[in-house]
Formats: structure tokens, sequence, C-alpha cells
């Protein structure tokens, strides 16, 4: 474990609470994003739909206006007719009439007739008696139709007591003509006919939606008038007459449909469209209201990852800094005692026996009187070149820590795979540390040596814990300074009751 | 840095976000060119008109058509308002008739020899376009040539012993047998009964009733012999009186025969093929050891012409073009309007077989005769007919004698034509 490592303890729990913080962030943002998202899709369908039923709703009861005034139109048309009192008053069927007088106010009658009509385009506008004689405006092809049953055929269509008179199609089977009857005395009707196809102009609708279904159904629900729909004469399709059945102006929209019904007189106009044609833009628009929601989601963890990063750095600092001055000696920049010797206990802790570990110990010599005589401030800067050297000599692998005011500590972790061959290293080690100090001086003007003495004790051989071991490095440096100071020691057995090596 | 560039960037951002709820919405409907067509005809050809001109329109979808049509009664007088207070349709059908009422300079329809790029005027030949010239303007392409026809119900005259009629006495020998039962040798209705009644007299005085100058030729004494063949038609039981006219009679038989125009030959007399009756048009009537034909008139059958006003020439003129021309328009139509004049239209029909059956055998008759004249559209006016029936009906009522009617109706001819 290195002292980085070590050190990186209290940034790591903040990188841990940092990523936490991210994820958790991410995770609100993106829980957000999908509720505002599926809120926004929700709204969006139901405020369309609304909007969409409430335009078709508008466009039905527009349809069914245009009915009316159409109807209306050609009612009023029909009431002109008895502008003229001939047309009211004369009986064909009459029997006492005199020929040829008839036939002039049969002339006057269908010139009149004619005159009204003339700009429409009428199939029929005329007035047809009880023995079927027929004056104005009665086709070629009527005649044909009903043949000698026309009086009763066309009586039969008025359906309105009020004001005698009914709208009718599908004669005979025969759904591209509507006819308008009005009863214009007992023996005789007036009749309007016109081609169902003149109602496309009623049923124009706008190009946006070209694509609906505009029908003119009777009470049956059968097809009168169809746009772009159903055959008619026929039953409207169950799936429409389902959903408006017993309505009389409703506009009903689900997943398949939007139909709208207006009553209109006997008559309905529906109008339909399938609902997937209606918004299929709605699709689109989920897909693209999705799309922002993820692209936001990404964005926002962007954000505030950057957000993080630009939070934690000083508080990273901070932590670093204040981890460093708990760790480190601030004069040597080595561990200081505390962590020295918790980073040393946990590691021979941690050992094994064929791993080979020292503890190294140096006292320098006399500090106390550098202190007296050149002052503390000479006395920090010798700590302090201490802390170089002993960074020079040992390495990255090995601990090194100031442990009292002029004693340091080096716990030597350098790989051996046998006890000599470590031994040898230990001992180029000390060496080298005593030598290093030989061309030191105190101060500048070099009138103060500056020297070591150095004790050491192995692991496993002189002790299996740091107390142990420090005690035997302890004696060891006794026996250094005994001897005169400036030189270094190996702990061994001999040592043990004051003895000197 | 970082900071300001992304407070930047979001600002933008929101900025551009707010824009887009401003931002104007333009919606464009689509445009299309209107332009109207009118007609007048039976069902069917109502129906297939619309068939065609709705294939026109999937064809030039910018084109939108509105249709105008009605049946031939009221036709021509609706026509005569929408001409005379210009709104008339962007393309009509017209009757030959209307090019001297209403084109006597040739500036009354649009000269549609201008419109050559879209109207294909190869495919007609030179004398068949110029029964739509009027001083020298083509003022209308005709679709078919016409006439008078009479058609006889041969199971309905087998059934009484009688051959196809080929003289007026045959005629009147027919009604002879035909009476008991109700039952008219032929029938018409009012143009066509004037025309046959004037075929009677021309064939008598040799005249013909317009000449060149449109002068009308006949006298006093060629009305009252009109008038009397009218009303020894009626009382014989030739044919009922044009008042009582009814076409479902042909369905069943009781009209044993009818006058009708070639182009309705199918339209008059398919009830009757329908119900089992042979139709065939019988040989243009005369007395007898006359050639057939003499007295007869033939004129194209109707004309279509582009208003003078009409504001989008080029679309009218696509519209008349694929009317004309187009093997789309050819199909639906058929002979419904006689053997079209169009080469392009009538190769087409000869390649499709339809070439064939009661109208076209109609109009062989027509073309393969060498006495039709051609006919002067004048004869055709509705006021030369009704003022025609109402003195018929003076005498045919006992209201006045024939020469006192022909008197009258000369003074009524005299108040709106030039007399020879």
């Amino acid at each position: 474990m290195s002292k980085k490592d070590k050190g990186g303890k209290s940034l790591r729990n903040i990188r841990t609470i940092q990523s936490a913080m991210i994820a958790g962030y991410a995770l609100i943002v993106i829980i957000a994003i999908t509720v505002v998202t599926q809120f926004a899709v929700r709204k969006t369908d139901e405020v369309l739909k609304n909007k969409v039923i409430s335009l078709t709703s508008s466009l039905g009861v527009q349809m069914k206006l245009n009915m009316q005034s159409y109807l209306s139109r050609m009612e009023t048309i029909a009431t002109l007719a008895f502008g003229e009192e001939e047309a009211y008053t004369y009986d064909a069927a009459d029997e006492n009439n005199d020929e040829y007088e008839a036939i002039n106010k049969e002339k006057v009658i269908t010139d009149k007739l004619f005159s009204l009509c003339i700009m429409e385009n009428f199939v029929d506008y005329g007035i047809v008696y009880s023995n079927n004689r027929t004056v104005g405006k009665i086709s070629n092809a009527t005649l044909t139709h009903f043949g000698d049953r026309i009086f009763d055929d066309l009586s039969s269509m008025i359906s309105s007591p009020r004001r005698n008179d009914g709208w009718a199609t599908g004669y005979d089977g025969d759904f591209k003509r509507v006819y308008y009857v009005k009863r214009v005395h007992e023996r005789a009707v007036l009749v309007i006919s016109f081609y169902a196809h003149e109602l496309d102009s009623v049923f124009d609708n706008p190009e946006a939606l070209s694509d609906m279904d505009i029908s003119l159904v009777n009470q049956d629900y059968n097809i009168l008038y169809s746009k772009n729909g159903g055959e008619v004469g026929a039953p409207l399709s169950q799936d429409i007459r389902s959903r408006i059945e017993g309505q009389s102006s409703a506009a009903v929209m689900d997943n398949d449909y939007l139909v709208s019904v207006n009553s209109c007189g006997d008559w309905y106009v529906v109008c339909s469209i399938p609902t997937k044609i209606i918004l299929e833009e709605k699709n689109d628009m989920k897909r693209y209201i999705y799309m922002t929601g993820i692209l936001a989601a990404v964005a926002a963890a962007f954000v505030g990852l950057y957000l993080s990063i630009i939070l934690t750095k000083p508080v990273k600092k901070l932590v670093a800094s204040l981890d460093d001055k708990a760790r480190l000696d601030m004069l040597t920049g080595m561990l200081n005692k505390l962590t020295f010797e918790e980073y040393a206990k946990n590691s021979f802790e941690r050992s094994v026996d064929n791993e080979y570990r020292a503890l190294v110990i140096l006292d320098i010599d006399d500090f106390k009187s550098i202190n007296d005589t050149l002052g503390h401030a000479v006395g920090d800067k010798v700590l302090k070149n201490v802390g170089s050297i002993l960074k020079n000599i040992f390495s990255e692998d090995d601990y090194l820590g100031r442990i009292g005011g002029d004693e340091f500590c080096i716990q030597v972790n350098t790989r051996a795979d046998t006890l000599p061959e470590f031994m040898e290293h230990l001992e180029n080690k000390c060496r080298e540390l005593c030598a290093s100090f030989h061309k030191i001086y105190a101060d500048d003007a070099r009138s103060m040596k500056v020297s070591v003495s150095v004790g050491a004790a192995v692991y496993p051989e002189h002790g299996r814990d740091f107390a142990a071991l420090y005690n035997a490095c302890d004696k060891a440096l006794y026996i250094s300074k005994k001897a005169g100071k400036d030189t270094y020691n190996f702990y061994n057995e001999s040592m043990e009751g004051g003895e000197e090596q | 840095m970082i900071k300001r560039l992304l407070a930047l960037f979001l600002s933008a951002a929101f900025a551009g976000l707010c824009a887009c709820g401003d931002e104007q919405v333009i919606h464009e409907q689509a445009e299309q060119t209107e332009i109207t067509l009118s007609w007048w005809g039976n069902d069917a050809r109502n129906e297939y008109t619309l068939a065609a001109v709705a294939k026109f329109e999937e064809k030039y979808p910018d084109i939108k058509v509105k249709c105008s049509y009605s049946e031939w009664s009221g036709y021509e007088a609706r026509s005569k308002v929408q001409m005379v207070s210009g709104t008339e349709a962007d393309v009509m059908q017209i009757n030959v008739g209307w090019l001297g009422q209403y084109s006597s300079d040739g500036e009354g329809y649009y000269d549609i020899e201008k419109l050559s790029e879209y109207v294909d005027l190869e495919s007609f030949p030179g004398e068949i376009l110029e029964y739509g010239r009027r001083n020298g303007v083509l003022n209308a392409v005709p679709i078919a040539m016409n006439a008078q026809t009479l058609y006889i119900n041969k199971t309905v005259y087998k059934k009484y012993g009688l051959d196809v009629p080929k003289t007026w006495d045959d005629l009147f020998e027919a009604a002879k047998v035909m009476e008991k039962d109700g039952v008219y040798p032929i029938s018409g209705a009012s143009k066509s009964v004037f025309l046959y009644v004037l075929a009677y007299c021309e064939q008598q005085n040799g005249k013909t009733f317009f000449n060149e100058n449109n002068e009308i030729t006949f006298d006093e004494s060629d009305f009252k012999m009109m008038i009397e063949f009218y009303n020894r038609l009626v009382k014989e039981n030739v044919m009922p009186k044009v008042e009582d006219y009814q076409r479902y009679n042909i369905d069943s038989g009781v009209y044993a025969g009818t006058i009708a125009w070639v182009s309705d030959a199918i339209n008059y007399n398919t009830g009757a093929m329908d119900a089992g009756f042979e139709v065939i048009p019988a040989d243009y009537t005369v007395f007898d050891g006359m050639a057939s034909g003499t007295g007869w008139y033939a004129k194209p059958a109707t004309l279509y012409a582009i208003s003078k006003d009409t504001e989008h020439p080029r679309e009218a003129a696509l519209l008349l073009d694929f009317m004309l021309n187009s093997p789309e328009w050819a199909e639906l139509q058929g002979l419904e309007k006689g053997i079209p004049l169009s080469r392009e239209a009538r190769n087409y029909l000869d390649s499709c077989g339809q070439l064939s059956g009661l109208q076209y055998d109609a109009s062989l008759l027509m073309e393969t005769n060498s006495e039709i004249k051609p006919m002067n559209p004048l004869v055709e006016n509705t006021d030369l007919i009704d003022g025609f029936i109402e003195v018929c009906d003076l005498v045919l009522f006992d209201k006045s004698t024939s020469e006192e009617a022909a008197v009258s109706l000369y003074k009524k001819y005299k108040e709106k034509y030039a007399f020879e």
C-alpha cells in the first residue's frame, strides 16, 4: 500500500459520495423528466383529442346547417309554385274539364313552373294529378320510372301532416334521385327532384378533412348519400352505427373512430374518420416528446456531473490538505509519529514470516547543542535536511516518519529472497545513511558538524510486531550512541540487559 | 471561461425554445382552378358525364369542374338567360341553332382555333368543323351528326300483320288496325312531330322551310296543309296529340313507333327492347314512290363551345379536348350522342367493338341517305314549334278553322321571322 493510497481514503469517500450524488441526481432527473414527459404526452393527447373532436363536431354541425339550408331552399322554391293561382286551383283529373281550356291552363302552369326553376339543376319541378297527368317539368325518366303509380307513390312520400310535405330518396332502390313532395290539393302533388350528386356542394369539406366520410342516412341508418364512404342504399357500417345509434347530435371519439352525428329532419348527417388518420401526427409528436425527454435527461446528467465536479473540487482540495496535515510532519514532509506507528503496526501485523522487513531508528547527535548554539531555525533546517536525505536513500516502498524532536524512524520494506540478502541491503542503507551526514554542516559557516546514530532491528528475527521491533531498535541505537555516535548497530540478543555490543 | 460559455449556451437554448412558441404557422390550402360545364341530357348521359368529369379531374387535379345540367325541357330557356346575363358556363353543350342566335358575327363564343394548342382539331374533317363556324370563326365543335328518325316496334307491327311502315299511307292503314286496342302506330314530342309534319309538307310542296337567307318559304296554304295533316294524324289515331305524349307508353308497346333523334335511339327505346320488343330504325317516311329521306333534315347532334368571356381558356380547352378526343370520355359516352365525329374517339369505339346496336343502325341510315338536307338551325326554334302546336289545338278543339289557324300562324311567325 502506497502512502498516496493510504492518504486517499478520505478522498475515496468523497468520490463515493460524489458518485452516489451524481447517480441520485441523474435518477431524480430521469424520473422527473419521465413524469413530465408522460404528463406532457397525456395532456397533449387530451388537448389534441378535445380540439379534434370539437372541430369535427363543428364540421358536422356545419354540414347539417348546409343540408338544412339546402333543403329549406328547395322547399321555398316549391312554395313559390303556389304564387300561381292556377297551380293550386286547377285539377287535371276533373272529368268536367273542357279539354281545350285544360290544355291552355296547363300551359300557363307549365310556363310558370319552368320560369321558377329555370336556374336550378332540377330533374323535375311539376305537378302530378291523381289521374297521373303531369304539368310543368316532369322528366321522361321520372315518368318511365314511376309509370302509372306516379301519383300514388309520390303522395306516399308525404310525411309531415303539418306542412303536407316530405323528403324521400331510394325510390325503387334508386338513391341517385332525391325527391321533395308537397300536396297541392287532394288530387295533386307538387314534386321537385334532383340528382343526389347535387349534394356534393352541400357536403364539400375542407381539404384537411378530405379523408372524412360524410353520409346522409335515414332513420334506419341506410345510406342516402355518401361522400368517400359506403355504398348508397347500403346500411351504414356497424362500426359507425354502434357509436352513434340513438344520438341526435353528438361527437364520439375512441381509439378507432371519430364519428359525429347531427339530425336533419328525418335524416342524419354522419361524419366519420378513423382516429389513426386524424391523429397520425400524434405519434410523431409523442416520439419527439420522448426524444426531447431523453436528450434533456442526458444533458441534465452531464450538467449535474459538471456541477458536482466544480462543487467537490475545493472540498477535495481542502480534505487532501487536512489529510496531509493530519498525516505528515509539516517540517520534513514525512509521516508524523502517530501515522507512522499506525502504518508500521498494520504492516507488521499483515506480514508473514518469509517477508523480510526492518525498522531503523535515527537520532541526530547533539541536536540540542545545535539548537542551543545556532538557534531553532538552524535546527529546523537540519531536520528538513534529514528528511531530504532519508527520501533520497530509501525507496518509495519504505515508510519514513519523524517520531520525536530529532528522532526518525524508517520501516524498510524492500523485497529480498533471503535474510542475508536483506541484511546486506539493510547494512548498505545504514552505512549510506551515516555516510551521507559526513559532509553535512549545521550552518553555512561549517562550524558545527551534523552526525546521526542509527539502530536497526529485523522482522521477524528481532521481533514480530512494532513494539518489539521498536524496542530492539532503541537498544541498538543506544549501543550506537554509546559507541561514540555517528554509527549504526543492528540489534542482537546480546544487547538485552544493557550489554554493549 | 467554461462557466460563461455554459451560461451563454443555456441562455441561447432558452431563448430558442421561447422563440419556438411565437413562430407563425402557415397552412396553404391547395388552390384549384374552377371551371363550369353545362349540358342537357337524360339520366344515363348525366351519369356518364359526371363519371367522365371525375376522370378529367383525376387527370388534372388542379382543375375542378362544376357541373350544371338538366333535362332538355327548360334547358334552352336557362341557356338563354345565362347567355344574355353573361353567366354561361365555361364549357357548354349547345344546339346548332344557338350559334346563329347568340353568335351571328362569330363573336358570341370563344374562337376555339386560338386554343388549338390544347384542343386537337386535326381529328375532325374540315367540312364537319364548318358546322361550328360563324363568320369564319370556329365557335363550336360538333360531336356527332343527328337526324329525326322513326323507330318502329317491329314486334307490335308483326302482331297486327303489318310491315314496317314506309309511307304516310302505311301509317293511316296501321292506325285503322291498331286503334281498337288503343295502340298508336307512331308517337312523338312536339319538336319531333313538328319536323315530321314539316317533312310531309316539304315532300308535298317541294319547298325548304327556311331558305339560305333565313326567310320562311312557306305561305298560308302551306301552313294550312301542316295544320290539317297534324289534325289528321291525331284524329285518325296515327299518334296521340303532343300534350298526351307519355314516353312510358313506348316501353309497353302502346306506342308502336316513336320519332326521336338518332342520339336518343337507346334512351327512348331501351325500355321496349328490355321488355323483349324488336325495335328498328324505319326508312324515313315519304309518299309512295318518293326517295326515302326527302324533306328530312340532318344536323350536328350537339356541339361543344367555350364561353367568349371565360377566365380560364386553357383549362376550358383541356376539358374540351378531353371530351372530344380522349378514350376515357369516348368509352363512357359510347354512342349515346351518336357516332362521334372525332376520328380519335371513333377509332377507339371501333377498336372496342362498340360500333353496333340500334343507335349505330340509325346513324348508318342517316349517313348513307343521300336525300337528307342540312338543317337550318332556326327550324328548331321553340317559338316556331309552340306556335304551330297552339294553332293546331285551336283546330283540334274546333275553336277555329284550319284556314283561320293558318292565317293566325302566319301572323305570329311574321312578327319574328322574315318571309320570302
